[in-house]
C-alpha cells in the first residue's frame, strides 16, 4: 500500500518540491541581501542592542521602507491563499479521482480493505503535507528573521507563514477537499467546495477570532501635559505604541482623559496563539478525515 | 442464516432472500441461489436488472440490506480482506490507472494482494504480446480488457467475477477476451460469473444460468435443466392459457397459431401432450429471451400462481 500511495501521488509530490525549491530559491536571493545590509547598518544593530528597538524608529523605518515590499506585498496576497491551493489540489482527487474514472472498483477490490486504503493513502499523504508546510515555515522563517527583529512575530502577515499555523491550513484545506471528493464524487468541483469554506474560516479566524484567543492586555499612554501626544497605532506604526518590539497592538481603549489606553496581545504570547490557531485547524482536519473514513466505511458496512 | 456443513466444501456463491435497497427502491430483492464451484455462470439481465449490485455485494463493495450471501461460505460479516481474497474482479470498462505502465499495474497487484502470481501475470502479458513498460492509456481497448483480465487472474482467487467483460470490445477482441477466460478457468478449475446483456456470447460458455429482470431472480439453475424444463408449444390460437400445461412464460400470438413457452417437469408435459400440439425443445437465447421479454414478476408470484391452478393431474382434459 505506501508503494501505492507514493506511485499515485508521485507526480504532486515532485510539484510539492519544485515549489518548495522556487520558494527557497526566492528566499536565499532576496533573504541574503537583506541579512547582508542587516549586518552592516551598525546604527540599527547597535540601537536595537541599546534599547529594544525604542529609541530609533528613523533607524527601523529606514530598513523597513527598503525591504518591507518585497517581505509584505508578494508575501501576503501569495501566501494568503497558497496553503488552501496546495491544500485542495492534493486532496480533492484523492478519492474523488478514483470514483470519476472507476478505479475505485479496481482499487476496493484487491485484498486490502477500503478502510486501510483510505487509512495507509491519508496518512502518508497527512505525513508529506507536514513536512511541506514545516519546510515552507522554515524557509520563510529563516528568510524573514531579520525583518522579525524589527517587526516582531506576532502581525497578522507574519504571524500566518511563521509558527505553526501555515502547516494546519494546509492540512485543513485538504482535509475539506477529501471529504468534498467523497460527496461530490468529481475532483474540481471538490477542490472549489473546499477552498470556499477554507479561505472564509481562515478570514474569520484571523480577523475575529484570533485577536481575543487571550484577553487583550491595556497600555497606558501618559501624555506630556502640553505637547501633542503620538495617538497612532496600526500595524505600519513600528516599534508598537507599547515600546516593545513584537506587541500586537489591536486598538485603543477607554481610558482616563490625558491618557491613550491601547488593548494588545504581548509578545510572548506568540507559541500560545499559535498552538491555539493550529488546534482549531488540526480539529477541523481530523473532523473531515474522521468523516471520509466512516462514511466510506458505511457504504460498505 | 447461512450454515455451513463442515463434511462438504461450500459452494462457490449461495444468497438467501439477499436483498438491496437504495433509498426507497430495491435493486435487487429476494435472491436465492446457489452456485456450485467450477460453475461457468452467465448473468442475464437488462441495464437496471440489478446485476452490478448482486456483483458488488458479492465482491463486497456493497452491504446486502437483508438476507444472506456467502462466497465460498465466507460471509459478507468475515472481516473485508478475507472476503476480498475470495473473488477476482473484471469491473465493466476495465479500469486501471492510465498513468500507471502494465508493470506499475502488476506492482500494485503484487503490492495489495498476498496471493498474487507475479509469474503468471507476466507470462500472460508475454503471450499477448502487450510490453509491460507500455502505458495504460496507450494501450488498445482490448489489450486493457487483457490487463484488467491478468489482473484479476494473478490474484488467484477461485470466483472471478466479470461485470459486462466485452460489451465495449470490438468483435475480436470479444473472441480473444473469451477464449482467454475459458482457458484459464479450464486451466484452473476456476468458478466464473459473467454478467452480459449480450446473449449469444453466454450461450456456447455457461453451463448455469441466472435471468436477473427489476431486481428479481427469474430463472436460475444448470443450463441443460432450464433447456429440458421448458417446451415451446404450438397451439390452435383458440386454445385459452389454462389448457396448458405448466407454467407460462411466454405467449406470442399469430393469425392462427399461438407459440408459448412453457416450463414443466419434461414428464408433465408428455402426459399433457395433445394430438393438435407441436411441442419443440427450445434455445438458450430463446429461452432467456422469453424471461427478458416477462414482466418482471418475484419468485412467489410464481409460486403463488402455480399454487392457485389446478394442478394437471386432477384437472380432466375435455377434449
Amino acid at each position: 500500500m505506501i508503494w501505492v500511495s507514493w506511485r499515485q501521488h508521485r507526480s504532486q509530490a515532485i510539484a510539492c518540491l519544485g515549489l518548495l525549491a522556487a520558494l527557497a530559491v526566492y528566499a536565499i536571493v532576496v533573504g541574503t541581501s537583506m541579512r547582508t545590509a542587516f549586518g552592516q547598518d551598525d546604527g540599527l544593530v547597535t540601537c536595537l542592542a541599546r534599547s529594544q528597538g525604542n529609541g530609533c524608529p528613523d533607524a527601523i523605518h529606514a530598513f523597513t521602507d527598503r525591504f518591507g515590499s518585497e517581505v509584505n506585498v508578494a508575501f501576503w496576497s501569495v501566501l494568503l491563499i497558497l496553503p488552501g491551493l496546495i491544500g485542495v489540489l492534493v486532496g480533492g482527487p484523492l478519492i474523488a479521482r478514483e470514483l470519476e474514472f472507476g478505479t475505485w472498483r479496481l482499487a476496493w477490490s484487491q485484498t486490502v480493505s477500503r478502510a486501510r486504503w483510505l487509512t495507509v493513502k491519508l496518512g502518508l499523504v497527512t505525513g508529506g503535507l507536514i513536512v511541506l508546510g514545516a519546510a515552507m515555515t522554515a524557509v520563510i522563517t529563516w528568510y524573514r528573521a531579520p525583518m522579525d527583529r524589527l517587526t516582531g512575530r506576532f502581525l497578522p502577515n507574519i504571524y500566518d507563514f511563521e509558527g505553526l499555523v501555515l502547516t494546519a491550513y494546509i492540512l485543513c484545506a485538504f482535509g475539506f477537499a477529501v471529504l468534498a471528493g467523497l460527496l461530490l464524487r468529481r475532483s474540481i468541483p471538490a477542490m472549489v467546495a473546499a477552498f470556499i469554506p477554507w479561505l472564509a474560516i481562515r478570514l474569520v479566524v484571523e480577523f475575529v477570532l484570533r485577536p481575543h484567543f487571550q484577553a487583550p492586555l491595556t497600555f497606558h499612554q501618559v501624555c506630556p501635559q502640553n505637547g501633542s501626544c503620538f495617538g497612532g497605532y496600526g500595524l505600519g506604526i513600528l516599534p508598537p505604541v507599547t515600546g516593545h518590539i513584537g506587541d500586537w497592538v489591536l486598538g485603543q481603549a477607554a481610558g482616563p482623559a490625558g491618557v491613550n489606553s491601547y488593548l494588545y496581545q504581548p509578545a510572548d504570547r506568540f507559541w500560545t496563539f499559535q498552538s491555539i490557531e493550529a488546534g482549531i485547524f488540526v480539529a477541523l482536519t481530523a473532523t473531515a478525515l474522521g468523516a471520509t473514513i466512516w462514511l466510506l466505511h458505511r457504504r460498505a458496512a | 442464516m447461512i450454515q455451513n456443513d463442515p463434511g462438504t466444501s461450500p459452494p462457490a456463491l449461495r444468497t438467501d432472500q439477499l436483498g438491496r435497497r437504495y433509498g426507497r427502491v430495491w435493486g435487487l430483492r429476494d435472491c436465492t441461489l446457489e452456485v456450485p464451484a467450477g460453475a461457468i455462470t452467465g448473468l442475464v439481465g437488462p441495464n437496471g436488472a440489478g446485476k452490478t449490485t448482486l456483483l458488488e455485494m458479492i465482491i463486497g463493495l456493497l452491504q446486502p440490506t437483508e438476507g444472506q450471501l456467502a462466497v465460498f461460505g465466507e460471509t459478507s460479516h468475515a472481516p473485508m480482506a478475507a472476503r476480498l481474497a475470495r473473488v477476482g474482479y473484471v469491473a465493466q470498462d476495465h479500469p486501471l490507472y492510465r498513468d500507471f505502465t502494465v508493470a506499475d499495474m502488476f506492482h500494485l497487484g503484487r503490492a495489495m494482494n498476498p496471493s498474487w502470481d507475479q509469474e503468471l501475470a507476466q507470462a500472460r502479458m508475454g503471450a499477448l504480446d502487450i510490453p509491460l513498460k507500455r502505458k495504460v492509456k496507450a494501450l488498445s481497448g482490448g489489450q486493457r480488457a487483457q490487463v484488467s483480465l491478468t489482473m484479476a487472474l494473478a490474484k488467484r482467487a477461485p470466483l472471478l467475477v466479470l461485470d459486462e467483460p466485452v460489451s465495449s470490445l470490438d468483435p475480436v477482441a470479444r473472441l480473444e477476451f473469451m477464449r482467454e477466460v475459458m482457458a484459464a478457468a479450464a486451466d484452473t478449475g476456476l468458478t466464473v460469473l459473467i454478467a452480459s446483456h449480450v446473449v449469444s456470447e453466454l450461450e456456447r460458455l455457461c453451463d448455469w444460468l441466472i435471468v436477473l429482470t427489476g431486481g428479481h431472480v427469474q430463472l436460475a439453475g444448470p443450463t441443460d435443466d432450464l433447456i429440458a424444463a421448458h417446451r415451446i408449444l404450438t397451439v390452435p390460437r383458440a386454445t385459452p392459457d389454462a389448457e396448458l400445461p405448466g407454467l407460462i412464460i411466454h405467449r406470442t400470438d399469430s393469425d392462427r397459431h399461438s407459440t408459448v413457452l412453457v416450463r414443466a417437469d419434461p414428464a408433465r408435459l408428455a402426459a399433457r401432450q395433445h394430438p393438435g400440439w407441436q411441442a419443440d425443445p427450445v434455445g438458450f437465447e430463446q429461452l432467456v429471451m422469453a424471461y427478458l421479454q416477462r414482466p418482471s414478476k418475484t419468485a412467489r408470484d410464481d409460486t403463488a400462481q402455480a399454487a392457485a391452478r389446478p394442478g394437471p393431474a386432477t384437472k380432466a382434459v375435455t377434449r
